[in-house]
C-alpha cells in the first residue's frame, strides 16, 4: 500500500487512488486536511473542471489537481503552502467575478461551498469592475427542482449525476466559454427518480428543490441521523429539525448502503411524520358504534377486556397478529413475544410491494420486512387465509398495508371480526371495522433499529417528539400484555433493553445492540460481509 | 490561377503543376515511392528510428518530436489503433495546412501511410475543420484514387498491410484542433478537451492507442523516409530541422505562403520575402507563429524562426503564421480582437480559462473605449497568469501569452488610453 505525505502527515493509500480519494478513504478530507474542491464528488466520475483542488507534487514543477493525481509510494504533497494558496484564491476569485451578490435571498446560504470556501480561502473584495452575466433566474428544471443559472458555478456535478446515476441524462452544459450554462435538453425536463439529488451535490444556491426552498434557513436546522422508511433499502438520512419539525429528508453518506443518495419518494416521504391523517388520540368503539376518544388505560382496558372474553370463550386460536414492516425490531419484537405469550398460532407480516430498480429502490416499501421475517413474522397471507375461510375471530395489526389489494384489498373482510384491534400511524380505512385504535409513532419519533434488504441493521432515534400523544407499538403491546396477565409482562417497555433481549434469544442479532449498530449499521450475523464493512 | 506558396522547397515544389494533386501527377514526380519503401524494406520500428533521428518535430504548434510520439504508441495489443490527421487549421494567422492539403493531398496520404505502418495503425482519419469545403472535396478525391490503386484497404501495394482513411469534417471551433478536443468531436461529442493521463497513445479515439499528428507533420514524412534523415537534416537548425510553410498576413506587400527552412530570419521573412510594409510605413510589432504565440516588437525580428530562439524572446514558433502589424496599429484593439476570439473559443471547462478569457476581454474592451483605469493593467497581467500551466488543455496558456506578450512590449499603448481617456489611434476601427 502506497504511502503518502500530506502537510508533513503519512497516510497509508490503496493502490490506484487519487490524493481526494485517499483522504476521502481516510476521513481526513475537510476534516484534518483540507483541499476545497468543487466538481469533484466521491460518488461521480473525476471533472477535472474547477481547477480549485490544487495541490503540490513534490517532483513535479506544475501544480496538480488533487483529484485526479493518482498517489504513489512516497509522493509528498503540500495543500497549504503560499502556491497553492494563491491558485487557490485565483480560482475563487475567478469564480466569483460572475457570481450575483445574492446571499441574502439565497437559499443555500449556510450550506454554500462558494460562500464557505470564500470565507475560508480568504477573497479580497472583487478587482472586477465589470458587469456580472445576466442570466435566467427561478428556471423551472422540472417537477421537482428549481434553477438559478447566474449563481451556477458551472462544476457538472449535476451533468454527471444525471448521466451516471439515474441514467437519465437531462441535464446538459450548453454553449460555451463564459456564456456556457446549465440547461436541460428541450422538451425533456429534469425528472427522474433521483432528481432532487442534484440539489444536495450543486455546491452553491444555484439548484434548489421546490419542497425545501425558502421554508426555512438551514442554520436553524438539527441534521438528526436517520434511516428513510419509503423502502427496504433503509437509505440513510439526516432529517431536518427544527421547532420538533421535520422539514426535509437529505441523504447521509452510507457507502454500504445509498452512497450519498435517496430516491425522490423516500425524500418527500419525510412529509408522512406530520401528516394531516396521523392518528392523534386513542378511540374505541361505543355501545351505539362509534369510534369515541379516549386515552391509552381505557383503551388498553377495552383490547384486554374483549381478547380475555374471547379466549374464554374460543381459546387463543382465534386471535391473529398481523406485524408491520413499518415496525422495529423491537416493536415486532415484543410483538412477536405477546402473540407467543398469548397462545395465538396466527401470524404474518403484511408488506406492499411495488417497484423496484437496480440503484437504491426496492420492491418492498417498508424499512423492516427482513426484520420482521428474522423474528419469526412469515407471510401475511396465512392471516388473510385464515380469516376469510373463518377461523379467526379477533386480530391485532399493527398498521394497515394489510388493506392493500395483494392481502385483504379492503377493510371488508374484517367486517364480521368480533375484535380489531389497530395501532397505526396514520388513519385507514380499517377506522370502519376496529374496535380500538392506539396512535403510534413514526420512525422519526422512536428509538429502535430496522433490518434492510441487505440485512444491515440499522438504527432510528427519535428527531422530533409527536405533538399529540403517541406510543411505540412495543410500549401499547407491552401495556396490554400486561393487562391480560401474560408471562413475561409487566407493562414496561425499553427499547434498548429489548434490543439485547432480541440479541440474547435470536441468534442472527448476536453482538448488536442499539449503541453498537451506531450511526452506519451493522449485518445480521451470519450475512455475507460487505465491502464496507471496514 | 493555380496558387503556389511564393517560395517553395520540397514540400511545395510541384504545387504549381496542374496534375500534381492527382495519383498520377503525383506519382510522376516520385510520389509512393517512399511509402513502397517504408512497407517493403523497412520495419515499423525502423522507420520510427529514422524520424526521430532525422528530429521532425511536430507542426500543428507544439513542436514535439514526432518519432517520440510514434513509439509511445503500444505495441503489443489486440486493440485497433488509430491515426488522427489534425486538420483543423483554425488558429487566426495559420493557412498553410489549407493548401497542402488542397495540392499536396498524396503526399499527406502518403505520410500517413507511412506512419500508419511505423505505429501499426488500422484506421486514419483526417479531421478537416468544417470551413475547409474545398480541401475536404479534394482529400476525399485523392482517397478514392489511392483505393483504387489499391494504395489503401485491405492489402495497401500487396504487402498484405492493411490501412483505411476516412476524412471527418468539423463544425468550426478553435477548441476542436487541440488533440483531444479533437477527438472527443470526433466521436460525436461537445469538443471539450479530455484530462491527460490518459494520453491518446492509450486511450484516444474512441479509447482505442492514437496518434494525432498535424497536416504538415505527416507531409515531410515521405520526403524523410525516401532522401533520409541527413539530408532532412540539410535543412533548418540542428535542433529544429527541415522547412515549414510559413503564412504571412497583416501589414505586407506580399501576403502568402513561404516554404522556408526553420531558422529563416524572421526580419528575412518580414522584409525581403514578404516585402515589408506597404506604403512606406514602419513596423509595429509582429506575431510569429499564429495569434496565441506572444508578440515581438519592431526591435526584435532579427531573430531565426526556430523556437530555441523564439524561447529566448518568450515567445514560440506555433503554426509560423506570421501577423505583421504596422505603426498605425493600436494593440489594445489587438488585444481586444485576440480577447474576444479566446473569449469565444473557450471551451468552458476551466474555471480560469472559462472566467478568465471573459474578464480580459471586458477589461481590454473598457480600456480601448477609455473607461480603463492605471490599476487594469496590473489586474490583465494577473489574471493572465493565474490562467497559465493550470488548466485540462493548453488554450488557457494560449490565451493568456499574448495578453502578456502585448502588456511587455506595448504597455504605451494601454497606458495612453488610460491618460488619454480614449483610443489615441485614429485609424483604429470602432468597437
Ligand atoms: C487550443 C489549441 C488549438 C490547436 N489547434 C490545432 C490545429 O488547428 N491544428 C493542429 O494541427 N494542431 C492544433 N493544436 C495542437 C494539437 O493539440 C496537437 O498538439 C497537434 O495536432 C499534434 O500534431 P503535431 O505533433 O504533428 O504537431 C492545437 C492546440 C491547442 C492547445
Ligand atoms: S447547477 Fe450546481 S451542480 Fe450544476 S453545474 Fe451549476 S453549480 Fe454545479
Ligand atoms: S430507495 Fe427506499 S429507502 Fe432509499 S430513499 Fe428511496 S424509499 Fe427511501
Ligand atoms: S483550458 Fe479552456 S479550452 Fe482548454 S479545457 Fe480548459 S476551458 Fe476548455
Ligand atoms: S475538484 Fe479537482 S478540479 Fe475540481
Amino acid at each position: 500500500m502506497p504511502k503518502i505525505t500530506i502537510d508533513g502527515t503519512e497516510i497509508e493509500a490503496s493502490e490506484g487512488r487519487t490524493i481526494l480519494q485517499a483522504l476521502d478513504d481516510a476521513g481526513l478530507l475537510m476534516n484534518g486536511v483540507d483541499i476545497p474542491h468543487y466538481c469533484w464528488h466521491p460518488k461521480l466520475a473525476v471533472d477535472g473542471s474547477c481547477r480549485l483542488c490544487q495541490v503540490e507534487v513534490e517532483g513535479i514543477p506544475k501544480l496538480q489537481i488533487a483529484c485526479d493525481t493518482p498517489v504513489q509510494d512516497g509522493m509528498v504533497v503540500h495543500t497549504a503552502n503560499d502556491r497553492v494558496k494563491a491558485a487557490r484564491e485565483g480560482v475563487m476569485e475567478l469564480l466569483l467575478i460572475n457570481h450575483p451578490l445574492d446571499c441574502p435571498i439565497c437559499d443555500q446560504a449556510g450550506e454554500c461551498k462558494l460562500q464557505d470556501y470564500a470565507y475560508d480561502y480568504g477573497v479580497k473584495a472583487s478587482r472586477s469592475k465589470e458587469p456580472r452575466r445576466a442570466l435566467k433566474k427561478n428556471v423551472d428544471l422540472g417537477p421537482t427542482i428549481v434553477f438559478d443559472q447566474e449563481r451556477c458555478i458551472l462544476c457538472r456535478r449535476c451533468v454527471r449525476f444525471c448521466r451516471e446515476i439515474p441514467k437519465t441524462g437531462e441535464l446538459a452544459v450548453f454553449n460555451r466559454g463564459d456564456y456556457s450554462v446549465i440547461e436541460t435538453f428541450p422538451g425533456t425536463p429534469l425528472d427522474n427518480d433521483y432528481s432532487m439529488n442534484v440539489a444536495d451535490i450543486c455546491p452553491v444556491g444555484a439548484l434548489t428543490t421546490k419542497d425545501f426552498r425558502f421554508k426555512i434557513r438551514v442554520w436553524f436546522l438539527e441534521e438528526v441521523a436517520g434511516i428513510c422508511t419509503g423502502c427496504s433499502n433503509g437509505c440513510n438520512i439526516h432529517l431536518g429539525v427544527a421547532n420538533n419539525k421535520v422539514y426535509r429528508y437529505v441523504p447521509r453518506r452510507n457507502d454500504a448502503v445509498n452512497d450519498t443518495w435517496i430516491c425522490d419518494a423516500g425524500r418527500m416521504s419525510y412529509r408522512e411524520i406530520g401528516a394531516p391523517d396521523r392518528l392523534r388520540e386513542c378511540m374505541v368503539r361505543d355501545e351505539s358504534g362509534r369510534l369515541a376518544p379516549t386515552g391509552l388505560d381505557r383503551a388498553i382496558e377495552v383490547a384486554a377486556g374483549r381478547l380475555r372474553r374471547l379466549i374464554a370463550s374460543k381459546g387463543a386460536g382465534v386471535i391473529a397478529g398481523l406485524a408491520s414492516a413499518h415496525a422495529t425490531n423491537e416493536d415486532l419484537f415484543t410483538f412477536r413475544r405477546f402473540l407467543s405469550a398469548l397462545g395465538s398460532e396466527t401470524s404474518g407480516v403484511a408488506v406492499v410491494r411495488g417497484k423496484a430498480d437496480d440503484l437504491l429502490i426496492k420492491e418492498e416499501k417498508a424499512p423492516n420486512g427482513a426484520g420482521a421475517r428474522e423474528i419469526g413474522f412469515g407471510d401475511a397471507r396465512t392471516v388473510v387465509d385464515r380469516i376469510s375461510s373463518g377461523g379467526i375471530d379477533a386480530l391485532i395489526t399493527l398498521g394497515h398495508d394489510a388493506l392493500h389489494e395483494s392481502l385483504l384489498g379492503s377493510e371488508k373482510p374484517l367486517a364480521d371480526l368480533d375484535t380489531v384491534i389497530v395501532l397505526d400511524t396514520h388513519a385507514s380505512e380499517l377506522q370502519r371495522v376496529a374496535h380500538v385504535i392506539v396512535p403510534v409513532r413514526h420512525a422519526a419519533e422512536k428509538l429502535g433499529t430496522f433490518v434492510n434488504v441487505a440485512r444491515r441493521v440499522q438504527r432510528v432515534v427519535p428527531a422530533v417528539e409527536s405533538a399529540w400523544e403517541t406510543y411505540a407499538d412495543g410500549e401499547v403491546l407491552a401495556k396490554l400484555g400486561a393487562a391480560l396477565g401474560l408471562e413475561g409482562f409487566d407493562g414496561s417497555y425499553d427499547a434498548r433493553q429489548v434490543a439485547r433481549d432480541l440479541a440474547a434469544a435470536n441468534p442472527a442479532f448476536v453482538g448488536i445492540d442499539l449503541d453498537s449498530v451506531g450511526d452506519t449499521g451493522r449485518l445480521l450475523a451470519g450475512s455475507a460481509a460487505s465491502g464496507a464493512e471496514r | 490561377m493555380l496558387e503556389t506558396p511564393y517560395v517553395t522547397n520540397y514540400l511545395t515544389e510541384h504545387f504549381g503543376e496542374e496534375d500534381y494533386p492527382t495519383i498520377e501527377g503525383y506519382e510522376r514526380v516520385g510520389g509512393y515511392r517512399a511509402a513502397r519503401k517504408a512497407l517493403t524494406e523497412m520495419s515499423p520500428d525502423e522507420v520510427i528510428e529514422l524520424v526521430k533521428i532525422a528530429g521532425l518535430q511536430g507542426r500543428g504548434g507544439a513542436g514535439f518530436s514526432t518519432g517520440m510520439k510514434w513509439s509511445f504508441m503500444p505495441k503489443d495489443t489486440d486493440r485497433p489503433k488509430y491515426l488522427v490527421c489534425n486538420a483543423d487549421e483554425s488558429e487566426p494567422g495559420s493557412f498553410k495546412d489549407r493548401i497542402l492539403l488542397e495540392r499536396g493531398s498524396h503526399q499527406m496520404l502518403e505520410g500517413i501511410l507511412i506512419a500508419a505502418w511505423a505505429t501499426g495503425a488500422s484506421t486514419t482519419f483526417i479531421y478537416i475543420r468544417g470551413e475547409y469545403a474545398y480541401p475536404a472535396d479534394q482529400m476525399e478525391r485523392a482517397i478514392g484514387e489511392a483505393y483504387a490503386k489499391g494504395y489503401l484497404g485491405e492489402n495497401v501495394m500487396g504487402t498484405g498491410f492493411r490501412h483505411d482513411v476516412r476524412v471527418t469534417r468539423g463544425a468550426g471551433a478553435y477548441i476542436c484542433g487541440e488533440e483531444t478536443g479533437l477527438l472527443e468531436s470526433l466521436e460525436g461529442k461537445k469538443g471539450q478537451p479530455r484530462k491527460k493521463p490518459p494520453f491518446p497513445a492509450q486511450y484516444g479515439a474512441f479509447g482505442m492507442p492514437t496518434t494525432v499528428n498535424n497536416v504538415e507533420t505527416f507531409s515531410h514524412v515521405p520526403h524523410i523516409v525516401e532522401k533520409g534523415a541527413n539530408w532532412f537534416r540539410s535543412f533548418g537548425t540542428e535542433k529544429s530541422p527541415g522547412t515549414t510553410v510559413f503564412g504571412v498576413s497583416g501589414h505586407v506587400v506580399r501576403p502568402g505562403l513561404y516554404e522556408l527552412p526553420l531558422g529563416t530570419m524572421l526580419s528575412e521573412i518580414v522584409f525581403e520575402h514578404a516585402g515589408g510594409v506597404p506604403g512606406g510605413r514602419k513596423v509595429k510589432g509582429v506575431i510569429p507563429g499564429g495569434m496565441s504565440m506572444s508578440i515581438l516588437p519592431a526591435g526584435q525580428l532579427d531573430v531565426p524562426m526556430a523556437n530555441e530562439f523564439l524561447h529566448e524572446r518568450k515567445t514560440m514558433l506555433g503554426t509560423g503564421g506570421i501577423i505583421v502589424m504596422d505603426e498605425t496599429t493600436c494593440m489594445v484593439r489587438v488585444a481586444s480582437v485576440i480577447s474576444y476570439f479566446f473569449r469565444d473559443e473557450s471551451c468552458g471547462q476551466c474555471t480560469q480559462c472559462r472566467e478568465g478569457t471573459g474578464w480580459i476581454n471586458k477589461i481590454v474592451d473598457r480600456i480601448e473605449r477609455g473607461a480603463g483605469e492605471e490599476e487594469d493593467l496590473e489586474v490583465l497581467l494577473d489574471v493572465a497568469g493565474k490562467m497559465e500551466g493550470q488548466t485540462i488543455c493548453a488554450f488557457a496558456d494560449a490565451a493568456a501569452w499574448p495578453i502578456q506578450g502585448l502588456l511587455r512590449h506595448f504597455s504605451d499603448d494601454f497606458a495612453e488610453h488610460v491618460r488619454q481617456r480614449k483610443c489615441p489611434f485614429a485609424e483604429s476601427f470602432e468597437l
